[in-house]
């Protein structure tokens, strides 16, 4: 048992970083997190062994965040959401993306696309892995990422050429 | 020109290919520009986002997030609310157990079960008495009315049974239920085979509705009916048509007409 806390606790830096991604807001991330967290130590007689925990835990937080979002939906109260700040260090390529701009951009992505892309993307899941988190396949995650993709990079200015874009 | 399926292109710009099938991709992306330039975009997506995020994955994690902590709070609540679960039950059978032990409080006995009872053990306690069977004698049946009238609070006159070959041994005053006036009468009665019975009066009960009962209890027959006024139960072992007899006389006398004598049984 003290195995499988060590291997939650080594996975909370990602889940911490993934709910950011999707609330974009650093109270009702950590809040996700928590409740992830809680649920899975609570039930963790139900989870099979032979899986990752980190998957397991990721379809958790995924699940929690939709539900979350259909219950603010159903009240009615949507919060409007501070920009994330810009992180102090510099992009590695910088002027590429501006990050704000990508900031906004994954903003505009529908859930499930948004859902997929960070896990790729952002948290590099292999694309079986991912699939399994959503519970959907693997040509479905395909075709979400393309999307994601294409909607990104109109939404970051660049649409068809990218090379305008770069800078130096 | 070759087509590569943008999933494969997808796959090599997220690093998912197998090895084997890199090298492909790249002469691929080396022949052309445009899909060099998607992968390259993606790429830039891709490195955008961990700029964005990674952060929050740096930060020092808060105590509220570590699993054992939870794990241990966890346990403390569900401890908790076994605590509480048990306190539920306890309470539960408090209530239950109590509710039983107060049945009698509840349960809607008419007021006639009681007196009927009194009336019965009063007829047992003082027939078997020689000396002491009453507190005043029927020699004074003046002062006897005026005195249980008064402690009854209602005009009590003495039913005269000689008709069904029965005298006045006298009466006493006994105590009651305090909700049914506290006080209740016994004249006694006796005939020349020494046989006794009882008149056992109260003050008529709070609903003051009419009532008529008989009731049998070892070997004891009681008569017992309430009109406004009063109750009234007589009580005998005499044969049952003797007693009815006897009952009839003194409820004549003591219903001063109000109500007709109803022959049932």
């Amino acid at each position: 048992m003290q195995d499988f806390l060590d291997q939650v606790e080594a996975c909370v830096p990602a889940l911490r970083r993934y709910a950011r991604a999707l609330t974009r807001n650093i109270d009702l991330a950590d809040d996700l997190v928590q409740d992830c967290l809680e649920r899975a130590i609570s039930r963790r007689g139900l989870f099979r062994p032979s899986g990752e925990v980190r998957a397991w835990l990721f379809t958790i937080l995924v699940n929690l965040h939709r539900n979350g979002l259909r219950t603010t939906r159903r009240q009615g109260a949507l919060v409007a959401m501070d920009a994330v700040s810009e992180p102090a260090m510099p992009a590695p390529q910088p002027g590429h993306i501006a990050l704000a701009e990508m900031a906004r951009a994954i903003e505009t992505l529908p859930l499930e696309q948004k859902e997929a892309i960070l896990l790729v993307a952002l948290e590099g899941l292999a694309y079986s892995e991912a699939a399994g988190i959503l519970n959907i396949p693997l040509g479905t995650l395909m075709s979400r990422l393309g999307r994601a993709r294409s909607a990104l990079r109109l939404a970051t200015g660049n649409p068809a050429e990218p090379h305008l874009r770069t800078v130096k | 020109m070759s087509q590569i399926p943008s999933d494969r292109l997808m796959a090599f710009a997220d690093g998912q290919l197998p090895e084997a099938e890199r090298a492909d991709i790249e002469a691929h992306l080396a022949a052309n520009p445009d899909s060099a330039a998607e992968v390259a975009a993606w790429q830039r997506q891709s490195d955008a986002l961990r700029t964005l995020f990674a952060p929050a994955g740096a930060e020092p994690v808060p105590a509220r997030l570590r699993p054992r902590r939870i794990a241990a709070e966890l346990g403390r609540r569900r401890t908790r609310s076994f605590g509480w679960a048990a306190a539920a039950i306890v309470l539960v059978g408090l209530g239950l157990g109590a509710g039983w032990f107060a049945r009698p409080l509840f349960d809607a006995e008419p007021p006639s079960q009681y007196l009927i009872a009194d009336a019965i053990n009063a007829h047992t306690v003082f027939v078997a008495e020689n000396r002491h069977a009453v507190e005043v004698p029927g020699s004074d049946s003046e002062h006897l009315s005026s005195w249980l009238s008064n402690r009854l609070d209602t005009n009590l006159g003495m039913p005269d049974l000689s008709a069904e070959g029965f005298t006045l041994v006298g009466g006493r005053l006994l105590p009651g239920e305090p909700s049914r006036g506290g006080r209740a009468a016994q004249l006694m009665y006796e005939n020349a085979a020494k046989q006794r019975i009882t008149v056992y009066v109260t003050a008529a009960l709070p609903d003051r509705a009419p009532a008529y009962q008989f009731a049998s209890y070892e070997g004891a027959e009681a008569f017992y009916w309430a009109n406004a006024r009063i109750t009234c139960t007589v009580v005998g072992t005499l044969p049952e048509a003797d007693m009815k007899t006897v009952s009839r006389a003194v409820y004549q006398q003591l219903t001063e007409g109000d109500v007709a004598w109803v022959d049932r049984g």
